[in-house]
Protein backbone atom coordinates (compact mmCIF):
# COMPACT_ATOMS: atom_id res chain seq x y z
CA UNK A 1 0.00 0.00 0.00
CA UNK A 2 1.14 3.26 -0.73
CA UNK A 3 1.14 6.14 2.50
CA UNK A 4 -1.94 7.63 1.50
CA UNK A 5 -3.59 3.98 0.94
CA UNK A 6 -2.68 3.48 4.09
CA UNK A 7 -3.36 6.87 6.23
CA UNK A 8 -6.95 6.18 4.25
CA UNK A 9 -7.47 2.76 5.46
CA UNK A 10 -6.33 3.45 9.03
CA UNK A 11 -8.75 6.39 8.70
CA UNK A 12 -11.56 4.13 7.85
CA UNK A 13 -10.83 1.64 10.09
CA UNK A 14 -10.77 4.28 12.83
CA UNK A 15 -14.59 5.74 11.58
CA UNK A 16 -15.60 2.25 11.32
CA UNK A 17 -14.76 1.44 14.97
CA UNK A 18 -16.36 5.00 16.00
CA UNK A 19 -19.61 4.41 14.42
CA UNK A 20 -19.85 0.64 15.55
CA UNK A 21 -19.07 1.71 18.95
CA UNK A 22 -21.56 4.66 18.90
CA UNK A 23 -24.52 3.93 15.97
CA UNK A 24 -27.40 2.62 18.14
CA UNK A 25 -28.01 -1.22 16.97
CA UNK A 26 -31.10 0.03 14.09
CA UNK A 27 -31.14 -1.57 10.70
CA UNK A 28 -29.83 -5.24 12.29
CA UNK A 29 -33.13 -7.20 12.16
CA UNK A 30 -31.86 -10.24 9.93
CA UNK A 31 -30.05 -13.22 10.95
CA UNK A 32 -26.33 -12.63 11.19
CA UNK A 33 -23.96 -13.71 8.44
CA UNK A 34 -27.11 -13.23 5.85
CA UNK A 35 -25.81 -9.83 4.36
CA UNK A 36 -22.79 -11.46 3.37
CA UNK A 37 -19.54 -9.13 3.00
CA UNK A 38 -18.62 -6.30 0.21
CA UNK A 39 -17.19 -7.29 -2.93
CA UNK A 40 -14.69 -5.82 -4.75
CA UNK A 41 -17.41 -3.80 -6.55
CA UNK A 42 -18.73 -2.69 -3.32
CA UNK A 43 -22.07 -4.59 -3.79
CA UNK A 44 -23.11 -6.79 -1.53
CA UNK A 45 -21.92 -10.13 -1.71
CA UNK A 46 -18.98 -12.09 -1.82
CA UNK A 47 -15.75 -10.57 -2.49
CA UNK A 48 -15.04 -11.21 -6.65
CA UNK A 49 -18.37 -11.21 -7.10
CA UNK A 50 -22.31 -9.61 -6.33
CA UNK A 51 -24.79 -11.68 -4.43
CA UNK A 52 -28.20 -11.31 -4.72
CA UNK A 53 -28.26 -10.45 -0.95
CA UNK A 54 -28.47 -7.01 -0.49
CA UNK A 55 -26.01 -5.41 2.22
CA UNK A 56 -26.41 -5.29 5.98
CA UNK A 57 -29.26 -6.98 8.01
CA UNK A 58 -32.11 -4.66 7.43
CA UNK A 59 -35.56 -5.95 6.56
CA UNK A 60 -38.16 -4.53 4.90
CA UNK A 61 -38.32 -2.45 7.37
CA UNK A 62 -35.12 -0.39 7.97
CA UNK A 63 -31.94 0.77 6.18
CA UNK A 64 -28.80 -0.62 6.17
CA UNK A 65 -25.54 0.67 5.99
CA UNK A 66 -21.83 -0.79 5.46
CA UNK A 67 -18.64 0.96 4.74
CA UNK A 68 -15.37 -1.71 3.91
CA UNK A 69 -11.95 -1.52 2.94
CA UNK A 70 -10.26 -4.46 0.95
CA UNK A 71 -6.47 -5.46 0.61
CA UNK A 72 -5.33 -8.07 -2.19
CA UNK A 73 -2.22 -8.43 -3.01
CA UNK A 74 -0.91 -10.96 -5.72
CA UNK A 75 2.36 -11.79 -7.23
CA UNK A 76 2.79 -8.57 -9.51
CA UNK A 77 0.22 -6.28 -7.99
CA UNK A 78 -1.70 -4.69 -5.31
CA UNK A 79 -5.81 -4.18 -5.32
CA UNK A 80 -7.01 -1.65 -2.84
CA UNK A 81 -10.76 -1.29 -2.62
CA UNK A 82 -13.02 1.27 -0.31
CA UNK A 83 -16.53 2.00 -0.59
CA UNK A 84 -19.98 1.91 1.20
CA UNK A 85 -23.50 0.73 0.62
CA UNK A 86 -26.63 1.39 2.00
CA UNK A 87 -29.50 -0.77 1.82
CA UNK A 88 -33.06 0.87 1.71
CA UNK A 89 -36.26 -1.91 3.27
CA UNK A 90 -34.52 -5.11 1.64
CA UNK A 91 -35.66 -4.26 -1.29
CA UNK A 92 -32.78 -1.41 -2.89
CA UNK A 93 -28.89 -1.25 -2.77
CA UNK A 94 -26.56 1.75 -4.06
CA UNK A 95 -23.42 1.12 -3.58
CA UNK A 96 -19.79 2.77 -4.31
CA UNK A 97 -16.18 1.79 -4.17
CA UNK A 98 -12.92 3.58 -5.40
CA UNK A 99 -10.46 0.98 -6.93
CA UNK A 100 -6.47 1.42 -6.80
CA UNK A 101 -4.89 -1.25 -8.68
CA UNK A 102 -0.90 -0.76 -8.33
CA UNK A 103 1.89 -2.23 -10.39
CA UNK A 104 4.02 -3.59 -8.14
CA UNK A 105 7.12 -3.14 -10.69
CA UNK A 106 6.51 0.22 -10.89
CA UNK A 107 4.39 1.56 -8.19
CA UNK A 108 2.17 3.09 -11.43
CA UNK A 109 -1.34 3.22 -10.27
CA UNK A 110 -4.87 2.77 -11.73
CA UNK A 111 -7.64 4.20 -9.91
CA UNK A 112 -11.43 3.03 -10.59
CA UNK A 113 -15.02 4.51 -9.39
CA UNK A 114 -17.22 2.24 -9.77
CA UNK A 115 -21.39 2.43 -8.62
CA UNK A 116 -23.95 -0.03 -8.01
CA UNK A 117 -27.34 -0.60 -7.87
CA UNK A 118 -29.24 -3.95 -7.17
CA UNK A 119 -32.94 -4.28 -6.49
CA UNK A 120 -34.50 -7.58 -5.33
CA UNK A 121 -37.33 -8.60 -7.32
CA UNK A 122 -38.69 -11.84 -5.86
CA UNK A 123 -37.52 -14.72 -3.09
CA UNK A 124 -35.91 -14.93 0.14
CA UNK A 125 -32.62 -16.39 0.83
CA UNK A 126 -33.87 -18.35 3.38
CA UNK A 127 -37.50 -18.77 3.12
CA UNK A 128 -40.08 -19.90 0.81
CA UNK A 129 -40.16 -22.11 -2.13
CA UNK A 130 -38.67 -19.05 -4.33
CA UNK A 131 -34.70 -18.39 -4.25
CA UNK A 132 -33.73 -14.49 -3.20
CA UNK A 133 -33.48 -13.04 -6.92
CA UNK A 134 -32.30 -9.39 -7.76
CA UNK A 135 -31.10 -7.76 -10.55
CA UNK A 136 -27.98 -4.85 -10.94
CA UNK A 137 -26.33 -2.37 -12.64
CA UNK A 138 -22.51 -1.67 -12.11
CA UNK A 139 -21.16 1.69 -13.51
CA UNK A 140 -17.56 2.20 -13.74
CA UNK A 141 -15.73 4.88 -14.84
CA UNK A 142 -11.60 4.80 -14.89
CA UNK A 143 -9.96 8.01 -13.01
CA UNK A 144 -6.47 6.90 -15.10
CA UNK A 145 -7.68 5.56 -18.90
CA UNK A 146 -3.84 6.03 -19.96
CA UNK A 147 -2.90 2.56 -19.37
CA UNK A 148 -6.65 1.17 -21.15
CA UNK A 149 -6.33 3.00 -24.05
CA UNK A 150 -2.54 1.71 -24.66
CA UNK A 151 -3.83 -1.56 -24.32
CA UNK A 152 -6.55 -1.10 -27.07
CA UNK A 153 -9.81 -0.47 -24.89
CA UNK A 154 -12.42 0.73 -26.54
CA UNK A 155 -13.56 2.72 -23.60
CA UNK A 156 -12.77 3.90 -20.73
CA UNK A 157 -15.81 3.83 -18.63
CA UNK A 158 -18.90 0.87 -19.31
CA UNK A 159 -21.93 -0.26 -17.62
CA UNK A 160 -22.51 -3.94 -16.60
CA UNK A 161 -25.78 -5.84 -15.76
CA UNK A 162 -26.59 -8.71 -13.84
CA UNK A 163 -29.08 -11.14 -12.57
CA UNK A 164 -28.38 -12.69 -9.34
CA UNK A 165 -30.19 -15.66 -7.68
CA UNK A 166 -29.32 -16.68 -4.43
CA UNK A 167 -30.58 -20.02 -2.10
CA UNK A 168 -29.88 -20.46 1.69
CA UNK A 169 -30.45 -23.97 2.91
CA UNK A 170 -30.66 -24.15 6.67
CA UNK A 171 -30.27 -27.56 7.46
CA UNK A 172 -27.86 -27.67 4.27
CA UNK A 173 -25.17 -30.79 3.96
CA UNK A 174 -23.59 -32.29 7.15
CA UNK A 175 -26.51 -30.29 8.34
CA UNK A 176 -24.72 -26.82 7.77
CA UNK A 177 -26.49 -23.84 6.55
CA UNK A 178 -24.89 -23.65 3.35
CA UNK A 179 -25.65 -21.27 -0.05
CA UNK A 180 -25.77 -21.32 -3.34
CA UNK A 181 -25.62 -17.98 -5.94
CA UNK A 182 -25.59 -17.42 -9.57
CA UNK A 183 -24.83 -14.91 -11.27
CA UNK A 184 -25.38 -13.58 -15.45
CA UNK A 185 -23.76 -10.60 -16.03
CA UNK A 186 -23.63 -8.81 -19.68
CA UNK A 187 -20.12 -7.41 -19.28
CA UNK A 188 -17.57 -5.46 -21.79
CA UNK A 189 -14.96 -5.03 -18.60
CA UNK A 190 -11.34 -5.80 -19.30
CA UNK A 191 -9.95 -7.05 -15.65
CA UNK A 192 -13.16 -5.31 -14.16
CA UNK A 193 -12.41 -2.16 -15.83
CA UNK A 194 -9.16 -1.86 -14.70
CA UNK A 195 -8.04 -2.08 -18.21
CA UNK A 196 -10.81 -0.28 -19.88
CA UNK A 197 -13.99 -2.01 -21.36
CA UNK A 198 -14.36 -3.64 -25.06
CA UNK A 199 -11.62 -4.06 -27.32
CA UNK A 200 -10.52 -5.30 -31.06
CA UNK A 201 -11.35 -9.13 -30.36
CA UNK A 202 -14.55 -8.40 -28.69
CA UNK A 203 -15.96 -11.85 -26.44
CA UNK A 204 -18.93 -12.80 -25.50
CA UNK A 205 -20.51 -10.13 -23.29
CA UNK A 206 -22.64 -12.73 -21.13
CA UNK A 207 -20.50 -14.07 -18.37
CA UNK A 208 -21.38 -16.92 -15.57
CA UNK A 209 -20.60 -16.17 -11.93
CA UNK A 210 -21.08 -18.74 -9.12
CA UNK A 211 -20.34 -18.63 -5.32
CA UNK A 212 -20.90 -21.12 -2.65
CA UNK A 213 -20.76 -20.82 1.01
CA UNK A 214 -21.19 -23.02 4.22
CA UNK A 215 -22.08 -21.68 7.96
CA UNK A 216 -19.30 -23.99 9.89
CA UNK A 217 -20.79 -22.08 12.99
CA UNK A 218 -23.07 -19.27 13.27
CA UNK A 219 -19.70 -17.29 13.21
CA UNK A 220 -17.90 -18.46 10.78
CA UNK A 221 -18.04 -19.18 6.60
CA UNK A 222 -16.13 -20.74 4.54
CA UNK A 223 -16.91 -20.95 0.27
CA UNK A 224 -15.49 -20.43 -2.93
CA UNK A 225 -16.17 -18.54 -5.70
CA UNK A 226 -15.83 -18.54 -9.73
CA UNK A 227 -16.15 -15.34 -12.17
CA UNK A 228 -15.96 -16.12 -15.78
CA UNK A 229 -14.29 -12.89 -17.46
CA UNK A 230 -14.78 -11.64 -21.27
CA UNK A 231 -10.98 -12.04 -22.93
CA UNK A 232 -11.94 -8.71 -25.23
CA UNK A 233 -7.72 -7.58 -26.25
CA UNK A 234 -6.13 -9.27 -29.03
CA UNK A 235 -2.77 -8.12 -27.13
CA UNK A 236 -3.69 -9.42 -23.44
CA UNK A 237 -4.79 -12.75 -22.24
CA UNK A 238 -7.69 -12.81 -19.94
CA UNK A 239 -9.08 -15.38 -17.69
CA UNK A 240 -11.36 -16.44 -15.16
CA UNK A 241 -11.01 -15.35 -10.96
CA UNK A 242 -11.72 -17.68 -8.58
CA UNK A 243 -10.92 -17.66 -4.52
CA UNK A 244 -11.45 -19.91 -1.29
CA UNK A 245 -12.57 -17.71 1.58
CA UNK A 246 -13.37 -17.42 5.31
CA UNK A 247 -15.49 -15.34 6.72
CA UNK A 248 -15.62 -14.26 10.07
CA UNK A 249 -18.94 -12.65 11.64
CA UNK A 250 -17.77 -12.03 15.62
CA UNK A 251 -21.15 -9.95 16.08
CA UNK A 252 -23.70 -8.05 13.18
CA UNK A 253 -21.93 -5.06 12.87
CA UNK A 254 -18.40 -6.63 11.78
CA UNK A 255 -16.78 -9.10 9.45
CA UNK A 256 -13.61 -10.36 8.63
CA UNK A 257 -12.90 -11.69 5.50
CA UNK A 258 -9.42 -13.11 4.31
CA UNK A 259 -9.38 -15.51 0.83
CA UNK A 260 -6.69 -17.17 -1.54
CA UNK A 261 -7.66 -15.74 -5.12
CA UNK A 262 -6.53 -17.30 -8.43
CA UNK A 263 -7.13 -14.16 -11.07
CA UNK A 264 -5.33 -15.42 -14.38
CA UNK A 265 -3.16 -13.48 -16.56
CA UNK A 266 -3.35 -9.74 -15.79
CA UNK A 267 -1.36 -7.67 -18.41
CA UNK A 268 0.22 -10.07 -19.90
CA UNK A 269 2.10 -10.96 -16.43
CA UNK A 270 1.99 -14.70 -15.33
CA UNK A 271 -1.18 -16.07 -13.81
CA UNK A 272 -1.68 -14.48 -10.56
CA UNK A 273 -2.43 -15.76 -7.20
CA UNK A 274 -1.85 -13.84 -3.75
CA UNK A 275 -4.25 -12.92 -0.67
CA UNK A 276 -7.18 -11.16 -0.10
CA UNK A 277 -8.53 -9.54 3.28
CA UNK A 278 -11.62 -7.39 3.99
CA UNK A 279 -13.10 -5.43 6.99
CA UNK A 280 -16.63 -4.07 6.79
CA UNK A 281 -18.57 -2.44 9.32
CA UNK A 282 -22.50 -3.10 9.20
CA UNK A 283 -25.37 -0.39 10.90
CA UNK B 1 -23.67 -13.86 -27.96
CA UNK B 2 -24.45 -17.30 -26.86
CA UNK B 3 -22.01 -19.99 -28.24
CA UNK B 4 -20.56 -23.32 -27.12
CA UNK B 5 -17.45 -22.01 -24.90
CA UNK B 6 -20.42 -19.71 -22.78
CA UNK B 7 -22.27 -22.91 -22.10
CA UNK B 8 -19.00 -25.01 -21.13
CA UNK B 9 -17.88 -22.13 -19.10
CA UNK B 10 -21.42 -22.50 -17.36
CA UNK B 11 -20.12 -25.62 -16.16
CA UNK B 12 -18.89 -24.77 -12.52
CA UNK B 13 -22.81 -23.73 -11.78
CA UNK B 14 -24.30 -26.76 -12.79
CA UNK B 15 -21.03 -28.79 -10.49
CA UNK B 16 -21.90 -26.54 -7.82
CA UNK B 17 -25.53 -27.23 -7.81
CA UNK B 18 -24.50 -31.04 -8.10
CA UNK B 19 -22.58 -30.80 -5.83
CA UNK B 20 -24.92 -29.21 -3.17
CA UNK B 21 -27.50 -31.67 -4.18
CA UNK B 22 -25.27 -34.56 -3.74
CA UNK B 23 -24.25 -33.43 -0.71
CA UNK B 24 -27.56 -32.96 0.88
CA UNK B 25 -27.38 -36.62 1.49
CA UNK B 26 -24.66 -36.63 4.15
CA UNK B 27 -26.73 -35.63 6.86
CA UNK B 28 -27.81 -37.27 9.87
CA UNK B 29 -30.74 -39.08 9.96
CA UNK B 30 -31.00 -39.63 13.72
CA UNK B 31 -34.43 -39.45 15.04
CA UNK B 32 -34.76 -35.80 15.61
CA UNK B 33 -36.69 -35.79 18.32
CA UNK B 34 -33.43 -38.14 20.02
CA UNK B 35 -31.06 -35.86 19.08
CA UNK B 36 -32.86 -32.79 21.03
CA UNK B 37 -32.60 -35.08 24.29
CA UNK B 38 -36.04 -36.07 24.30
CA UNK B 39 -38.35 -34.48 26.36
CA UNK B 40 -35.43 -33.51 28.58
CA UNK B 41 -33.77 -31.76 26.25
CA UNK B 42 -36.92 -30.07 25.02
CA UNK B 43 -38.14 -29.14 28.64
CA UNK B 44 -34.53 -27.53 29.17
CA UNK B 45 -35.17 -25.78 25.56
CA UNK B 46 -38.47 -24.15 26.40
CA UNK B 47 -37.20 -23.01 29.77
CA UNK B 48 -33.98 -21.39 28.09
CA UNK B 49 -36.65 -19.79 25.32
CA UNK B 50 -38.79 -18.68 27.65
CA UNK B 51 -36.20 -16.64 29.60
CA UNK B 52 -34.66 -15.20 26.11
CA UNK B 53 -37.55 -14.15 25.35
CA UNK B 54 -38.43 -12.29 28.75
CA UNK B 55 -35.37 -10.31 28.53
CA UNK B 56 -36.00 -9.38 24.92
CA UNK B 57 -36.98 -5.97 24.42
CA UNK B 58 -37.78 -6.59 20.77
CA UNK B 59 -40.31 -9.45 21.26
CA UNK B 60 -41.60 -8.99 24.95
CA UNK B 61 -44.17 -6.41 24.19
CA UNK B 62 -46.48 -10.04 21.99
CA UNK B 63 -46.03 -12.10 25.31
CA UNK B 64 -47.51 -9.70 27.71
CA UNK B 65 -50.69 -11.42 27.84
CA UNK B 66 -49.28 -14.71 27.09
CA UNK B 67 -49.91 -17.49 30.08
CA UNK B 68 -46.02 -18.97 30.37
CA UNK B 69 -47.02 -22.37 31.68
CA UNK B 70 -49.29 -23.21 28.64
CA UNK B 71 -46.99 -21.48 26.06
CA UNK B 72 -44.45 -23.98 27.41
CA UNK B 73 -46.65 -26.87 27.35
CA UNK B 74 -47.78 -25.94 23.42
CA UNK B 75 -44.02 -25.15 22.96
CA UNK B 76 -43.10 -28.86 23.85
CA UNK B 77 -45.79 -30.62 22.21
CA UNK B 78 -45.35 -28.50 18.91
CA UNK B 79 -41.48 -29.13 18.82
CA UNK B 80 -42.23 -32.91 19.81
CA UNK B 81 -43.95 -33.21 16.93
CA UNK B 82 -41.72 -31.36 14.54
CA UNK B 83 -39.41 -33.25 15.81
CA UNK B 84 -40.57 -36.85 15.05
CA UNK B 85 -41.42 -37.36 18.82
CA UNK B 86 -44.28 -39.47 20.65
CA UNK B 87 -46.17 -36.39 21.02
CA UNK B 88 -49.85 -34.96 19.53
CA UNK B 89 -49.85 -30.90 19.06
CA UNK B 90 -53.11 -29.98 21.03
CA UNK B 91 -52.71 -26.15 21.00
CA UNK B 92 -54.24 -23.68 18.59
CA UNK B 93 -53.47 -23.46 15.08
CA UNK B 94 -50.56 -21.12 14.27
CA UNK B 95 -52.45 -18.94 12.00
CA UNK B 96 -55.01 -18.69 14.74
CA UNK B 97 -52.38 -17.95 17.37
CA UNK B 98 -50.76 -15.15 15.89
CA UNK B 99 -53.54 -13.70 13.77
CA UNK B 100 -53.79 -10.00 14.10
CA UNK B 101 -50.58 -9.43 15.84
CA UNK B 102 -48.55 -7.80 12.89
CA UNK B 103 -45.68 -9.76 13.29
CA UNK B 104 -42.72 -8.81 11.11
CA UNK B 105 -39.75 -10.17 9.40
CA UNK B 106 -37.76 -8.02 12.23
CA UNK B 107 -39.92 -9.65 15.07
CA UNK B 108 -39.72 -13.50 13.41
CA UNK B 109 -35.81 -13.53 12.97
CA UNK B 110 -35.68 -11.95 17.06
CA UNK B 111 -37.55 -15.02 18.32
CA UNK B 112 -35.18 -17.51 15.95
CA UNK B 113 -32.43 -15.54 17.32
CA UNK B 114 -33.73 -16.22 21.06
CA UNK B 115 -34.54 -20.16 20.24
CA UNK B 116 -30.97 -20.32 18.55
CA UNK B 117 -29.77 -19.10 21.93
CA UNK B 118 -31.92 -21.46 23.95
CA UNK B 119 -30.49 -24.11 22.29
CA UNK B 120 -27.00 -22.86 22.41
CA UNK B 121 -27.58 -22.70 26.41
CA UNK B 122 -29.30 -26.31 26.12
CA UNK B 123 -26.12 -27.66 24.77
CA UNK B 124 -27.46 -28.77 21.41
CA UNK B 125 -25.31 -29.40 18.51
CA UNK B 126 -25.49 -26.94 15.52
CA UNK B 127 -26.54 -28.98 13.33
CA UNK B 128 -29.19 -30.30 15.41
CA UNK B 129 -30.12 -26.94 15.83
CA UNK B 130 -30.24 -26.78 11.84
CA UNK B 131 -32.45 -29.53 11.68
CA UNK B 132 -35.49 -27.90 13.78
CA UNK B 133 -35.12 -24.76 12.35
CA UNK B 134 -35.28 -25.85 8.74
CA UNK B 135 -38.63 -27.74 9.76
CA UNK B 136 -39.41 -24.56 12.09
CA UNK B 137 -39.06 -22.33 8.60
CA UNK B 138 -41.62 -24.21 6.17
CA UNK B 139 -44.33 -22.97 8.82
CA UNK B 140 -43.23 -18.49 8.81
CA UNK B 141 -45.84 -17.85 6.23
CA UNK B 142 -48.51 -19.32 9.01
CA UNK B 143 -46.92 -17.08 11.16
CA UNK B 144 -45.56 -13.55 9.74
CA UNK B 145 -47.58 -10.70 8.53
CA UNK B 146 -50.98 -12.46 9.56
Amino acid sequence: MTSEMKRTFSAYLLLSGLLITCVPAQADSRIKGTGGVSSVSGAGGGGLIPWATLTSLATDKERGFTGFATHTDVDDFTLDVLGGAVNFNDRLELSYARQTFTIKANDAEIAQDKYGLKVRVAGDLLYGKVPQVAIGIEQSRLRDPATAKAVGARDDDGTDFYVSAARAWIDGPFNRTSMLNVNLRYSKANQYGLLGYGGDDQDSRLQIEVAAAMFLTRSIAFGAEYRQKPDNLSALQEDKATDVFVAWFPNKHVSITGAYVRLGEIAGARPQNGFYLSVQGAF
Amino acid sequence: MFNATFFCKSLPALAAALLISACSGMQNQENLYSALGAEAGLEKIADNFILEIANDDRVIEYFEDTNVERFRQFFIEHMCNLADGPCEYTGDTLVDTHVGMNITVADFNAIVEDLMAAMNKADIAIGTQNRLLARMAELREQIIRM
